[in-house]
C-alpha cells in the first residue's frame, strides 16, 4: 500500500522517511522538500509539527492580522493604511467576485479575500528569507484548498439549487440530444466533479513545487560549482566551475523574479477559478 | 453569470478534454483486461476525444 498511499499523498513520506538524517540541502530532488520537526526532541508522535504546518499557520496569522490592522477605526476620508486595505480589498472584490459571480457575488467576497491573500502569503514565503519554501509545493496543502472549494461550489449549488437540480444542471448539458445524454452524462460528471478540483489543487502544487525545484538547482547548483573541490568535480578545470557557479548564481535572481511572477499569479488563478466554479454551481443552465 | 473570463473558460475546457479520454479510455482499459483484449483503450480515448470535442464545441463553439 505505500505506493498507492504515495500516489495521492506524493512526496509525504516515501521519500523523506528514507532521507531522514541523510545529507539534506545538498542532494536537490523530491527529498528537498521534506518536513523538518521543529520539536524533534519530543519524539516521534510531535512530528507533524513541522516547518511547513508552522509557516502555514504563520501565513493565516499574517493574514488575518493585516486585515484587522487595515480594517479597524475606518474613516469617511481614508489615510494611508486605509487606502492600502481597500485598494487590495477592491481588487479582489471587483477583479474577481464581481467580474466572475455577477450580482450576487457579494456573499463569496470574504471568503474570497481571505483565500487569495492566504495563498499569496504562502506563495511568497517560497521567495522570502527565513522561509525560502512555497507551503502549497507539499501537495497535502493544495489538496485541502481544493478541498475547501470543492465543497464550497458543491455547497453553494446544492443548497440553491436543491441536489437533483443542481445534479441535472451540471450533468446535463443543454442543446445534446437525448440520445447522447447516456454517453456525455458521465463524462461531465466527472468534468465537473472530479476533473475540476483534482486539476486545481495539482496546478497550484505543480507550479510551486517545479519552481521551487528550479530555484534550488540553479542556487545550490550554482553553489556547488563555486565551492566545492571534491567528488564528482575532482579534477575539472577550476576556472570553468566557478564561471559556471557565477553564472548560475547570478542567473537564478532571473529565477526569483520568475517565480515572485507565478507565486502572484498562481494565487490570482486558483482564487479566479473558486470564483468560476461558485458562478457555474450557481448558474441556472449551461 | 457575468462576462466571461478566457482563462477560466480555457480551463473548463481543459477539463473537458481531459474527462473524455480519461473516462472512455479507462472503460475500454477495463474492458481490455476482462476480455484479454488490446485495442478497446485506444477505440475509447478515442471516443472520449471525439465526445470531449463535441461538448466543447456545443458549449463554446457558438458563442465565439
Amino acid at each position: 500500500m505505500p505506493g498507492l498511499t504515495g500516489l495521492f499523498i506524493p512526496l509525504e513520506w516515501d521519500v523523506c522517511t528514507h532521507t531522514e538524517g541523510g545529507e539534506e540541502g545538498l542532494i536537490i530532488g523530491v527529498g528537498s522538500f521534506c518536513a523538518r520537526p521543529l520539536f524533534p526532541g519530543l519524539g516521534p508522535e510531535f512530528y507533524w509539527i513541522n516547518n511547513q504546518l508552522f509557516q502555514a499557520v504563520l501565513g493565516a496569522v499574517l493574514v488575518i492580522g493585516f486585515w484587522l490592522w487595515v480594517s479597524y477605526s475606518h474613516k469617511l476620508v481614508p489615510g494611508k493604511r486605509q487606502y492600502f486595505g481597500e485598494l487590495a480589498y477592491n481588487f479582489v472584490r471587483d477583479g474577481i467576485a464581481r467580474d466572475m459571480l455577477g450580482h450576487d457575488f457579494r456573499k463569496f467576497v470574504p471568503y474570497l479575500v481571505a483565500l487569495f491573500s492566504f495563498l499569496l502569503v504562502n506563495n511568497l514565503f517560497g521567495q522570502f528569507f527565513l522561509f525560502m519554501f512555497p507551503t502549497f509545493s507539499k501537495i497535502g496543502y493544495a489538496w485541502g484548498l481544493a478541498g475547501l472549494t470543492f465543497l464550497l461550489y458543491n455547497g453553494v449549488g446544492i443548497y440553491k439549487h436543491g441536489l437533483l437540480k443542481y445534479l441535472k444542471n451540471n450533468t446535463m448539458p443543454a442543446g445534446v440530444p437525448w440520445w447522447m445524454l447516456p454517453l456525455v452524462m458521465p463524462l461531465e460528471f466527472l468534468s465537473n466533479f472530479i476533473i475540476r478540483p483534482i486539476t486545481l489543487a495539482l496546478r497550484l502544487f505543480a507550479n510551486l513545487f517545479g519552481g521551487h525545484l528550479v530555484v534550488l538547482v540553479f542556487v545550490v547548483g550554482g553553489t556547488m560549482l563555486l565551492t566545492w573541490t571534491e567528488g564528482p568535480l575532482n579534477g575539472k578545470p577550476e576556472w570553468l566551475l566557478h564561471t559556471a557557479g557565477g553564472v548560475a548564481l547570478v542567473f537564478s535572481l532571473a529565477i526569483f523574479a520568475l517565480e515572485l511572477f507565478v507565486s502572484v499569479m498562481q494565487a490570482y488563478i486558483f482564487t479566479v477559478l473558486t470564483a468560476q466554479y461558485v458562478a457555474s454551481a450557481l448558474a441556472d443552465e449551461h | 453569470m457575468g462576462d466571461r473570463n478566457g482563462t477560466s473558460d480555457g480551463y473548463r475546457v481543459l477539463s473537458l478534454m481531459l474527462a473524455g479520454p480519461a473516462l472512455y479510455g479507462g472503460i475500454g482499459w477495463l474492458l481490455d483486461a476482462w476480455l484479454h483484449t488490446s485495442w478497446l483503450l485506444l477505440v475509447g480515448v478515442m471516443v472520449g476525444l471525439g465526445l470531449s470535442t463535441y461538448l466543447v464545441i456545443s458549449r463554446y463553439g457558438r458563442t465565439v
